[in-house]
């Protein structure tokens, strides 16, 4: 374990999730110090349970949030808004695998689906054909399958169902990935023993997570101190606007101060724009970074949802990898269906712990109860589309609840966009279609969950004046300061973000590595 | 929370077998699953008596909701059918006390292994190995799927309309029985 001095001016990452620790990893591959604070604790693979809530109360940020608007999480789960970790490899040890990559017009919502009454539509800075060789490097770093030779998951019961109801009503573009879990051993990682434990961490190793390739990697490098249990409160600057510090706190409360040459930002999309705004200072009186107004908005979760279909005979979906089923024919963007943009399916499939808590908050009686009755017989899939972003659907800072430190805690205020609405809408149809199409005796439709995905709280902008940071991640208004997590998508697409995430952070430690070596950083 | 033993100190209702014997009955009745085992729904009651014994607003909303279910005129709650009995949960149902016993239902009661065998569920897998060799794929009603990516002849569409039908509309079987009213 290295120790970088407190005194010594290192790049300093917030987070150690798919954006932290696929940057710390790319820099002190290059020989760069880097000195990762990450608020949970270091939790390793044998450590986990296959154990719906023993696993959720380990991993997952339990810290008070609060919730607003009319979205059915301020009701059912008013302090949970979001499904996030709190642990070395942030929310990539919660994950499930899915990889697909945004499709070009994705990077130009605006131009492409025009002006959206409601909707803060804004093309990025970045186009999918400067993207793509950081997404086969990403690919390659996570071995997501069917891609760079990695071998296909095998079907499992779930996906049986699925993929047979999607080649019914006369879908094509389906298949097991591309998803992040070895089919077959690979970069030193076992294959799959397909124990349908994957939200609860995976104690095999065989699913990528940056808990278990980049973290361990940048420590062999001897360029990383990780220090697990240091929660970031706030970022200092110097004079002249330039970050010049992280200050911390351990787990016994005691405040910290790293020096630092350079700020990386990757908490996730809640606490990313909640720390610069816990950093407002007199020179940055809105928060850092926030000259534009723009930190903390555009708040983006996929538009989502579930549907569990039961069946005369057997399923036992719970058996294998959770997510290993993609059809991806409804992603397009296609303005016919009523909605922009597009949406994919998914499979799905929990245990009855966490079916019961999440199938229909609030709900008892037989209606609910038939939904575990039918348990062994459940096929199930999840609906993940772009949602639109909204000036306020929006992090803000609750001045009236605070943490154990005493800070304000984050607030997330969320309506439905009536394209969100619709396209849900559709995507609940086209499963319940599925599903009936091999012979479903019900189906039932489950609300969103907390968010997993949590996008779009920074976002990439040409203009200083549309958004937080510019194209590599830097913020337009902090030279030295870079956001390296989902917070930065200017828009969501329907894609899954993680490998998007990772290949932009790629991008970015080349970008940081090129300006360090040429003195411009 | 302690209590004070003197004749000030609340009755010690909710310790009583009548208490449990009526919480048994509400969390049966509002989640009935025939294949239960008995125990699952008393284990239910005696965790929801150990959470609610914490915290004063619990142990009332418990005690007075539980002691006040089996004062009323219709008779009392353990001689009503299930019919009856749920409609009388209805109409309690947005209370403190109703809302404690459903939430915490909710957590307990699908936490429990016996309650997981009873529906099919398997539980914790990796020390035996995952499911690899013990059916992942076992599901035999259906041919063997594709897991390739698509390679036929036609182009994925990333814009505009699918370039072959697809079947779109409502289900007719599957959706009719179990629509909630889901919203956002
Ligand atoms: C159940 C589940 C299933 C998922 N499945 C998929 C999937 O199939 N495909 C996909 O693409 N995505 C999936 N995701 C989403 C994926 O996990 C996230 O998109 C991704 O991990 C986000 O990366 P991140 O770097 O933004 O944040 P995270 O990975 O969440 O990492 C953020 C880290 O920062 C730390 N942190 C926050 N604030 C501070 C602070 N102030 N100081 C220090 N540390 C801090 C946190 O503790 C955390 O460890 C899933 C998520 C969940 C929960």
């Amino acid at each position: 374990m290295t120790a970088i001095d407190h005194d010594e001016e290192a790049v300093v990452i917030i987070g150690s999730g798919a954006g932290g620790g696929t940057l710390a990893y790319e820099l002190t591959a290059r020989g760069i110090k880097v000195v990762v604070l990450e608020a949970g604790p270091h939790i390793t693979n044998a450590e986990y349970v296959n154990d719906e809530w023993a696993a959720f109360s380990q991993m997952a940020w339990l810290d008070p949030r609060t919730t607003s608007g009319s979205w059915r999480i301020a009701r059912d789960f008013p302090n949970l808004p979001a499904w996030i970790v709190k642990a070395v490899g942030g929310s990539t040890t919660h994950w499930s695998g899915a990889t697909p990559r945004f499709l070009a017009h994705e990077f130009e919502a605006r131009s492409t689906y025009g002006a959206i009454d409601g909707a803060n539509l804004l093309d990025w800075p970045l186009t999918l054909a400067e993207l793509a060789p950081y997404y086969d490097r990403a690919e390659i770093a996570m071995g997501s399958t069917h891609r760079h030779g990695r071998a296909a998951l095998p079907a499992n019961n779930n996906y049986k169902v699925f993929a047979n109801g999607a080649a019914r009503v006369g879908y094509n573009f389906y298949a097991t990935g591309p998803y992040a879990t070895n089919a077959e051993p690979y970069d030193g990682r076992p294959a799959s023993v397909q124990d349908g434990f994957n939200f609860q961490g995976d104690k095999s190793g065989a699913k990528w997570s940056t808990l278990v390739r980049e973290i361990p990697r940048a420590e062999a490098t001897g360029h990383l101190d990780l220090r697990p249990l240091s929660q970031a409160v706030q970022i200092s600057h110097d004079r002249t606007g330039r970050a010049d510090a992280v200050l911390y706190l351990d787990a016994a409360g005691g405040m910290h101060r790293q020096r630092a040459r350079i700020v990386c930002v990757a908490g996730n999309s809640i606490e990313t724009p909640r720390l610069l705004l816990l950093s407002a200072s007199s020179l940055f009186p809105d928060g850092l970074a926030n000259s534009s107004g723009q930190v903390g908005r555009n708040y983006m979760r996929h538009t989502t949802g579930s549907v569990y279909a039961q069946f005369p005979d057997p399923v036992h979906s719970y058996r294998g990898e959770t997510m290993a089923g993609i059809i991806a024919d409804e992603a397009r963007h296609d303005e016919r269906r009523g909605f922009a943009g597009g949406y994919y399916l998914e499979t799905l499939s929990l245990g009855p712990a966490f079916l019961a808590a999440f199938a229909n908050p609030g709900a008892w009686g037989r209606d609910f109860t038939a939904i575990l009755d039918g348990y062994a017989h459940t096929a199930g899939l999840w609906i993940v589309g772009e949602d639109m972003p909204q000036e306020t659907n929006r992090i803000t800072l609750n001045g009236s609840v605070t943490d154990a430190a005493g800070l304000p805690v984050a607030n997330v205020n969320f309506d439905d966009h009536p394209n969100d609405v619709a396209m849900r809408e559709h995507g609940y149809r086209q499963a319940e279609l599925l599903y009936d199409a091999v012979g479903s005796i019900s189906a039932h439709r489950t609300p969103p969950y907390p968010s997993t995905h949590n996008l779009g709280t920074s976002r990439m902008s040409a203009r200083p004046e549309d958004g937080v940071v510019n194209k590599f991640g830097r913020a337009h208004d902090v030279p030295n300061l870079f956001v390296s997590d989902g917070s930065v998508f200017t828009t969501g697409a329907a894609a899954n973000p993680t490998l998007t995430i990772v290949a932009l952070a790629i991008r970015q430690a080349d970008h940081i590595a090129e300006q360090l070596a040429n003195g411009t950083l | 929370m302690t209590f004070l033993d003197t004749s000030e100190a609340p009755s010690g209702f909710l310790d009583s077998p009548q208490a449990r014997a009526l919480l048994v009955r509400v969390i049966r009745v509002a989640f009935p699953h025939a294949q239960l085992p008995d125990t699952a729904y008393e284990k239910t009651a005696a965790a929801l008596i150990a959470l609610a014994e914490k915290t004063p607003r619990h142990f009332l909303a418990l005690s007075s909701g539980l002691a006040s279910l089996d004062t009323l005129p219709a008779g009392a709650f353990l001689d009503l059918n299930a019919t009856d009995a749920t409609a009388r949960l209805r109409a309690i149902e947005q209370t403190e006390f109703f809302g404690f016993i459903r939430a915490n239902t909710v957590l307990t009661l699908y936490n429990l292994p016996e309650v997981w065998e009873a529906l099919g569920y398997e539980g914790a897998s990796f020390d035996k190995g995952g499911y690899l060799t013990r059916g992942f794929n076992d599901l035999d009603w259906l041919p063997e799927p594709r897991i390739e990516e698509y390679t036929g002849e036609l182009n994925y569409v990333e814009i505009g309309p699918l370039t072959r039908q697809v079947g779109t509309g409502t289900a007719p079987a599957a959706s009719a029985a179990t629509r909630d009213e889901v919203t956002k």
